[in-house]
């Protein structure tokens, strides 16, 4: 069962947090964390040495936990220690290319089989995607298509045609935790999106705040919102003490979950 | 053998290639790629571009029977293909000028681009303040350190040069902070890439503009040869000189082709920059080719003393032609390139960039008493002024005022 098949309505919550950030047993206590406050998704990001999609904060968190010797196998094998079977939590795993390539497709993707829902491979467009699509969907995994305020219809008519999972709409022209948000913008795409599609479309990119969700959920049709930045930031405002970011941490989930 | 005919329309060499980019970038791409179709057929454009190619670079750069480094060799005949002595002192102005054109046909108003070395900060600065276009540089703090007079020069011709602290500060992370910009400004903003790597279009692309010196040579060396060369040579850092040179001798079988990579301390230390000699295919900067990387892909720093070709990716067609074994790509250290570096001073009268350095070890070492009769076209595509404090420490003299 995928777990993604069975998303609420509205009011997607998505947190996305790097693997083995800031190393692998206290990244293990931050997803337990998350888990614990139940959201309908988690996005465990592999970390990659060039994230050329990721602005500095992601940037940071990856290099700190490759700093931390992290493999790619100790990504996966934490991924598998968080799963339970009655928590109705979907993981999908946010990646690069590079990663699985040298891990090996079919390795890669027999090792995440019933264990992830869903992936999000930043830098494998349309175009690209054939072959490792029809791995990933023998194995009932979701590759979730990105769209972007680029995408124009026809291409994102092609790209919704068999979407699945939910649709990553990517709120700003720019790298995940930028500046500024346009919510006339994103619900005019949105809107369209809606038209285009019955897979549920989530907001990501640049939401760092309770006011900022609330904004999304009531000024525009998303489904849902991403939040990535915004949580790994608070380690880096809690000057690095471990204690302190999960109650931080807490905190934070707390007001954005609504 | 069918003629060659690459990349196809999904920007393949091969398997090499292709767009790996988030969809922020991709309707980009696309519209990139088509709007460079269009003025491969423009006459206006092509007329444009070579206009400004012989007046503004003044080509064509001319081909130098180097008889005093021939005979020292006592082998093969060598011409030096002079693109050092293009406007700007490299082969890259001669991309730059046409991705600016290009830039200024789609209506972009802001360029960025990156640099290593410089040379293609330095060519794109110029081209910006040519056509009046906002300029902003990316370069890494190592390079911006050991090639000082490139950055004074790109501030003089008005560009904006932003320090990239991330990674090993160097080629890779100028590029990587490049593409972010570029994420962020998809709208306005038009990216000089300076070599033959990154996502299609680009690496097509930039050979095709690159392409002059190959056409020049062929030319030049036909015309007083009355043959074809036996050897061609030029040194790979993305590689964008040498698919220059290369390209237009690709279906002519019998001209032998050689890249020379930056080995840095040597090709089985950690501190190399020899891409397809210790590297493994994988994708980097938006494009599949050989690059150094772990074995969990996480890409590793390169090391050169030339931080041209301190790089640990490389264009995706040299990979196709490693692979297809229409050429073939050696690395030279550090050490061999910096006594080459002063070889071809000294005998030919000629300061050589460090990235050519390296094509002429390879030239010294490989062919010396070796192949007499034969006939070798190596491509000197930078002059050495931007490294004369590099190569001053790392040969001991004091330079200093």
């Amino acid at each position: 069962m995928n777990k993604l098949n069975n998303l609420p309505k509205k009011k997607i919550l998505s947190l996305f947090m790097t693997c083995g950030f800031p190393n692998l047993s206290q990244s293990k206590k931050i997803f337990q964390e998350m888990l614990s406050h139940q959201p309908n998704i988690i996005e465990f990001g592999l970390p990659f040495s060039d994230p050329m999609a990721d602005g500095p904060i992601i940037q940071e968190s990856s290099k700190i936990a490759l700093k931390s010797k992290l493999s790619t196998k100790h990504s996966l094998n934490l991924i598998r220690s968080l799963k339970k079977e009655r928590s109705n939590t979907a993981f999908v795993i946010m990646c690069y290319l590079n990663t699985i390539q040298k891990f090996g497709v079919k390795k890669f993707t027999n090792e995440i089989k019933n264990i992830v829902d869903g992936i999000i491979i930043v830098d494998l467009p349309f175009e690209e995607e054939t072959s490792i699509k029809k791995l990933l969907d023998k194995s009932n995994i979701h590759l979730i298509k990105l769209i972007s305020p680029m995408t124009n219809k026809k291409r994102s008519q092609r790209l919704l045609k068999d979407a699945k999972g939910f649709v990553y709409y990517i709120s700003a022209t720019g790298i995940t935790g930028s500046n500024k948000l346009d919510y006339s913008e994103i619900n005019k795409n949105v809107s369209s999106l809606k038209k285009q599609t019955k897979t549920p479309i989530l907001v990501g990119f640049g939401i760092k705040s309770r006011k900022d969700v609330l904004a999304i959920n009531s000024k525009t049709q998303a489904d849902g919102i991403i939040i990535g930045s915004a949580l790994i930031k608070k380690y880096f405002e809690e000057n690095m003490n471990f204690k302190k970011y999960l109650v931080s941490l807490n905190k934070f989930i707390k007001q954005v979950k609504i | 053998m069918k003629k060659y005919n690459e990349p196809n329309n999904l920007g393949r060499f091969g398997d090499y290639g292709g767009m790996y980019v988030s969809e922020t970038l991709m309707p980009l791409l696309i519209d990139l790629d088509q709007s460079y179709q269009k003025i491969q057929k423009d006459k206006k454009f092509q007329k444009e571009l070579s206009d400004l190619f012989k007046n503004y670079v003044g080509r064509p750069s001319s081909l130098h029977h180097a008889k005093n480094l021939s005979a020292y060799i006592n082998g093969p005949k060598v011409y030096f293909k002079r693109d050092e002595l293009n406007h700007t002192g490299a082969h890259k102005i001669n991309n730059c000028l046409g991705q600016i054109l290009l830039a200024k046909k789609m209506g972009k108003t802001r360029i960025i681009a990156e640099t290593g070395a410089g040379q293609h900060g330095v060519a794109t600065a110029t081209v910006c303040a040519l056509f009046g276009l906002p300029c902003h540089i990316y370069m890494g703090s190592k390079d911006i350190e050991r090639q000082k007079p490139n950055v004074f020069r790109m501030k003089l011709l008005g560009a904006n040069i932003i320090p990239v602290e991330s990674g090993s500060k160097s080629l890779k992370d100028a590029m990587n902070e490049a593409l972010r910009d570029w994420i962020k400004n998809v709208r306005d903003t038009f990216y000089i890439i300076g070599s033959t790597a990154g996502p299609h279009p680009y690496p097509k692309m930039v050979r095709d503009f690159q392409s002059v010196i190959g056409k020049e040579a062929r030319e030049q060396f036909l015309k007083v040869e009355k043959k074809l060369p036996d050897f061609l040579i030029a040194c790979v850092g993305g590689g964008s000189n040498a698919m220059g040179l290369f390209y237009p001798f690709l279906n002519d079988k019998k001209v032998n082709i050689i890249g020379v990579e930056a080995a840095g301390k040597g090709p089985k230390t950690n501190q190399t920059a020899a891409t397809m000699t210790s590297g493994t295919p994988g994708i980097l900067h938006g494009s599949f080719s050989y690059v150094l990387q772990d074995n969990d892909g996480q890409i590793k720093e390169a090391h050169s003393i030339s931080a041209g070709l301190d790089y640990p990716g490389v264009g995706p067609e040299h990979s196709y032609l490693k692979d297809i074994k229409r050429a073939k790509y050696y690395g030279v250290t550090d050490k061999e390139a910096l006594s080459a570096f002063q070889l071809c001073s000294k005998l030919e009268g000629i300061i050589p960039a460090l990235e050519p350095s390296h094509a002429l070890a390879y030239l010294v070492k490989t062919f010396k008493n070796k192949q007499k009769g034969k006939t070798i076209i190596l491509n000197l595509c930078g002059r050495g002024d931007k490294d004369l404090f590099t190569a001053a420490k790392a040969i001991g003299f004091d330079a200093d005022e």
